[in-house]
């Protein structure tokens, strides 16, 4: 065995042999990135334990009141079901307003910064730092925000869902507008095609594909947030599952939270039919 | 004059259909909600004014407990990835069908995987809350529950995407469950492990601040109650603070990304 080793490392420089004479299969300076940085991750994970003010042997004891809570919720109550469910639909409402009116919002300035259509780099580099800070602050908050200027109702989830998907559309779609190929760009100024016309048939049609995807994407976002809008005041299933919770009602509530995990669960499922079949 | 068609007319169908279909639910959603887009057009000079008096300058009158409350909001959830992440790795190697030791049960924590994933993390919050009371420990429960679930699915598919060979070489060779997991999946998931993990630091950052706000502790419920109480300089003071320490951390996370795939 030893004999074969020797001779492979005579043969090929590049072998190296471990102490007991067999060939080293893995060159320790490779990985050792990977392993300061595995090192360091836990180090911070466990030192961030220590500011919480958190009772661990209270919440550990607690633990299993959580089973008793969905013992509570399963038994579904049809107690109120006409609220719950025009509060669902109203839900899903302004999961899909706000998907559309930021899709229209998200094309328009993600074309504005992405920097193969805009030249002028003052531009693009506001408008994304711009949008960065839109995104970088929590829905809630928008929608809070929001419900301060425009009043209860929602108006305000709308708006505040829109600012945020906006944002988000606006940098995801101006990443993909920015693939598209130069060539294809220029093919087009050379006819002498304006900028709108490159833009609605080249840069759009090309990265199709991809911003359905994104939209896609952000719908199932979209509904979680439209969702738990109403646990921050605006109105919708989060309101109907907080006060049904907060009035002990747990069968009304238990249904609520069902409805929201089948058309979660749906749309998942929807999508990636939907990515199957037309995009990959 | 007869023209080329450029589009297959089948692909055009179905675009024209997918259209009509938004069409439809925008009508009826815009009936239901009765949102009117020039109505918030009409008010923006009364958000304007809301803005510029109200609102800026942002300041912040107490920075001591501001910038505690937003070590809590990092560390919670930079603790509950943690303690996420290592239940999810135990729970996909025994959820991905390639290499499970009960393939027969696979189906099933994914099934739990799905469950727990499509409630969103507020509402685990809000069912938590009302059964354990409020505080940061339950938010971090909240927390966990959601990045737990996340993270199995990611994972389990990172399995399956990868070492459907080397599992099964190595299960031809006669290796056991463990030494399948140590031989074969760690090193080639690695990677992709540590990338979703950064990613539900950045997703976790903005959910412990969101849970926060309902009663899990930390900025966001400081930002909470300094809205209800309509003092909003501060308010704004700290929605700066919120947006900055969000860029920084998705600036690291994307940073250290790009080294640890580097390596490959």
């Amino acid at each position: 065995m030893t004999e074969i080793a020797l001779l492979a490392q005579d043969m090929i420089p590049a072998v190296r042999l471990c102490k007991k004479g067999k060939i080293k299969i893995k060159d320790p300076a490779q990985d050792r990135d990977l392993y300061l940085f595995l090192i360091a991750m836990i180090v911070i994970s466990v030192l961030s334990f220590f500011p919480l003010d958190i009772n661990w042997f209270k919440l550990v004891s607690r633990v299993p009141d959580i089973g008793i809570m969905f013992g509570k919720l399963s038994r579904l109550s049809l107690h109120h079901f006409d609220y719950t469910l025009i509060a669902f639909v109203e839900t899903v409402s302004i999961t899909i307003l706000a998907t559309i009116y930021s899709f229209f919002f998200g094309v328009l300035f993600g074309a504005l910064a992405s920097k193969n259509l805009i030249k002028n780099r003052w531009v693009t580099t506001l408008l994304s730092s711009f949008f960065t800070f839109l995104r970088a602050v929590p829905t809630p908050v928008w929608v809070l925000l929001a419900l301060v200027c425009l009043g209860l109702g929602p108006i305000a989830g709308i708006v505040g869902l829109s600012v945020h998907a906006t944002a988000f559309f606006a940098r995801a779609f101006s990443q993909s507008f920015e693939d598209v190929p130069p060539e294809v760009i220029e093919a087009l100024e050379v006819t002498g095609a304006s900028k709108l016309q490159i833009f609605f048939s080249a840069i759009f049609p090309a990265a199709l594909s991809m911003i359905i995807a994104w939209i896609g994407m952000r719908f199932e976002i979209n509904f979680q947030e439209s969702a738990i809008l109403g646990m921050v005041g605006a109105g919708g299933i989060g309101f109907a599952i907080t006060t049904s919770l907060q009035g002990y009602q747990y069968g009304v509530a238990g249904l609520a939270i069902l409805l929201v995990f089948i058309y979660a669960y749906a749309i998942e499922l929807l999508f990636t039919t939907i990515k199957k079949k037309f995009i990959w | 004059m007869t023209k080329i068609y450029l589009v297959d007319s089948r692909v055009k169908r179905m675009y024209t259909f997918f259209t009509v279909i938004v069409v439809i639910l925008f009508v009826i959603a815009t009936v239901l909600t009765r949102f009117n887009p020039f109505e918030v057009v009409a008010s923006s000079s009364e958000v304007w004014n809301f803005v510029t008096t109200d609102f800026l300058p942002p300041t912040l009158t107490k920075p001591v407990p501001i910038f505690n409350a937003i070590i809590t909001t990092i560390c919670l959830a930079i603790s509950s990835t943690f303690v996420a992440a290592v239940m999810a790795i135990i729970a996909a190697m025994f959820g991905s069908e390639s290499i499970s030791p009960f393939p027969k049960y696979a189906k099933l924590i994914r099934a739990v995987a799905t469950f727990l994933r499509n409630i969103p993390p507020l509402v685990w919050a809000f069912i938590l809350f009302s059964s354990l009371g409020i505080g940061t420990g339950v938010g971090f429960i909240a927390l966990v529950i959601s990045t737990f679930a996340f993270m199995t699915r990611a994972f389990i598919e990172s399995i399956d995407e990868i070492s459907e060979e080397s599992t099964e070489s190595l299960l031809v060779v006669g290796a056991s469950f463990p030494q399948r997991v140590f031989q074969a999946v760690i090193p080639s998931c690695l990677q992709d492990f540590i990338s979703w993990f950064l990613y539900c630091i950045e997703l976790n950052i903005r959910a412990s601040t969101v849970v926060g706000m309902v009663g899990g502790g930390g900025i966001g419920l400081v930002l909470f109650s300094y809205l209800k109480t309509f003092r909003y300089q501060t308010a704004a003071g700290i929605i700066l603070i919120i947006a900055v320490t969000i860029i920084l951390v998705d600036l690291l996370t994307s940073f250290l990304r790009t080294r640890i795939m580097q390596n490959d």
